[in-house]
């Protein structure tokens, strides 16, 4: 231990005045990461690569998807036909978050998707995957 | 040669102070982690590009007076360590 915190910028050449603060390095061995890993994260690994069937195969059959995300008969007028393939969890955060739409849809169609994704209850495949793409609010 | 560690950049981090801790929501795994100085500090010192223990002590000592500095090698990189089995950091 010795005089540590002597005048380090000696020169004062630096405009920009920085507060310094004392910064308690600690021992090594004590920890100092908890990480938490809550029930739902148990599939955060994979939260950008999860998929969200539009729609759900198993449930809706031959159905389009109408303007408003439900499940219509095919050829509903104004209903959008399924999406060719799974979205991934990326792809519909990115829709969210920017408005971009999906990808491969044209706009009315990915307005029908997502809101086919934001009705998507507990049970129904994609679910667990669009609620994991909430968790996160920066 | 020491290892070099790098940080995901800032914007794939959530940050909120949470009295003595900090929390951090790391977006890429989308794992929580509760830590305690001189984590943030670590991940802060990092934005500047990858780096070793030994720089990551000169780039805190800039901005800040340090303590323990008798064992602050091997308490940097014992951080260090427990940052990438958590995945806050990589080694590069």
């Amino acid at each position: 231990m010795s005089g540590e915190t002597q005048d380090e910028g000696g020169k004062g050449a630096d405009a920009t005045p920085t507060r310094r603060r004392l910064l308690m390095l600690g021992a090594a061995s004590a920890s100092a990461v908890v990480t938490i890993r809550p029930a739902l994260a148990q599939t955060a690994g994979s939260v950008m690569h999860c998929e969200i069937p539009v729609p759900d195969p198993i449930r809706a059959g031959n159905g389009w998807i109408g303007a408003d995300g439900a499940i219509v008969a095919p050829d509903t007028p104004g209903a959008v036909r399924p999406a060719p393939r799974p979205f991934t969890g990326e792809e519909v955060k990115a829709a969210l978050r920017d408005g971009m739409p999906l990808p491969g849809a044209d706009y009315e169609a990915s307005r029908a998707y997502m809101n086919y994704i934001r009705r998507l209850q507990s049970g129904v495949s994609g679910f667990t995957c669009y609620a994991s793409l909430q968790m996160p609010r920066g | 040669m020491a290892a070099l560690y790098r940080a995901d950049p800032p914007a794939l981090r959530v940050t909120a102070a949470a009295d003595a801790m900090t929390l951090i929501y790391h977006r890429p795994s989308g794992i929580t982690h509760v830590v305690a100085s001189p984590v943030p500090e670590i991940l802060d010192a990092l934005d500047e590009g990858p780096a070793d223990a030994r720089s990551i002590l000169a780039r805190l000592a800039v901005a800040h007076d340090l303590s323990g500095e008798e064992e602050a090698g091997a308490a940097i990189a014992a951080r260090l360590d427990e940052m990438a089995a958590a995945g806050l950091v990589a080694r590069a």
